[in-house]
């Protein structure tokens, strides 16, 4: 039986300090083709991993995470993907993950979903309390309860990737596609995930802070 | 005259019913375009302007209660309306033009893998 295609998709935004690093660590975990879309990065990201053997993609402005993430899934079509895996590209996610994710899409499940909440050790108490905040306002909107509504490591098999259409470019990109795992009826599962909170991670300005949460809350009604 | 209110009043509830059930009914059937924000804008507009073609005397009402007089009141209304319809009409323009923008980015970065596609097959 021929081997599926696995393609990574890794959104960048001013990640250069790790990316390079985030990039070796999911080779080293055995997947060549991944995907690295630089989402308007006014850093050198960019040049530090379009040279690092990936297929490079740069949104000439930024247009926020769903944004990067939908490109680089498109793109991971048009490479002919049988399976999409998403993580994150400051290096919270452990690679060594993706293969307990895969066994499920193998099994047929359509969407794994990746949750920091099934493991929540070393996770900081006010990402866990926006978290659980999240999980409720999706759940109400979309009618769909699961763990980690806001994470961004999942994993998508082809019907997965055919079907489901996304329209929000930012954060709340993460609860439309439990929007659109609930509408097409998709088979899926969760996992839970590694997530190494550094420095670095929890200095960084654009992440999901409560400020983004207000916002995300109120682009996620917007957009229903 | 009082026929004549009620004909109004009549052609008034239809088209309100109308609007509200079509928006509602988007919603319901989870059509992209309809999000929550303008099936609740949707639903605060044409609900009042149903009820109130159907119970015009609640604007007295509400008018005494309040302590306004009538003009201003009918006033005050029509401006909310006009604020709401407008309010709703720039969310839908702003999110037309993000998406839109955001899929030419898209598009040019996609444009970019052809030729990393076709770079990458001549080297092979």
């Amino acid at each position: 039986m021929q081997e599926k295609k696995v393609y990574v998709v890794v959104p960048v935004y001013n990640e250069a300090p790790v990316i390079q690093k985030t990039i070796t660590e999911i080779k080293n975990a055995g997947y060549d083709n991944i995907i690295v879309v630089d989402d308007g990065s006014t850093d050198n990201s960019y040049y530090r991993f379009a040279k690092m053997n990936v297929v490079p993609l740069k949104l000439a402005i930024n247009r926020g995470k769903g944004a990067a993430v939908k490109t680089g899934m498109e793109a991971a079509k048009v490479l002919g993907a049988d399976i999409v895996v998403t993580l994150d590209g400051d290096g919270q996610h452990n690679p060594k993950d993706i293969k307990k994710m895969l066994e499920l899409i193998n099994r047929g499940y359509d969407v794994v979903l990746g949750s920091r909440l099934k493991n929540p050790k070393g996770m900081p108490w006010h990402k866990i309390v926006v978290n659980y905040i999240g999980n409720i306002v999706t759940f109400f909107l979309y009618g769909l309860w699961v763990t980690d509504s806001q994470s961004g490591f999942r994993a998508f098999s082809k019907r997965a990737i055919n079907l489901i259409d996304t329209q929000t470019d930012r954060y709340e990109y993460d609860s439309e596609v439990i929007r659109e795992i609930e509408r097409h009826g998709l088979k899926y599962a969760e996992v839970p995930i590694e997530v190494r909170y550094t420095k670095y991670s929890m200095n960084k300005n654009n992440k999901q802070n409560l400020k983004n949460g207000i916002k995300t809350l109120i682009k996620l009604l917007i957009s229903g | 005259m009082k026929d004549a209110f009620i004909i109004f009043q009549v052609i008034i509830a239809l088209i309100s019913s109308y609007f509200l059930l079509n928006g509602l009914w988007k919603f319901v059937k989870r059509e992209q375009k309809q999000t929550f924000l303008k099936v609740f804008y949707t639903a605060v507009i044409w609900a009042g302007i149903l009820f109130l073609s159907i119970f015009p005397d609640s604007l007295r009402v509400f008018s005494v209660k309040f302590g306004l007089g009538e003009n201003l009141n009918t006033i005050i209304f029509i401006g909310f309306v006009l604020v709401f319809m407008a309010i709703f009409k720039l969310l839908t323009s702003i999110e037309r033009l993000e998406q839109t923008i955001s899929e030419l980015v898209r598009k040019n970065a996609l444009d970019d893998l052809s030729d990393f596609v076709e770079e990458k097959d001549k080297k092979h």
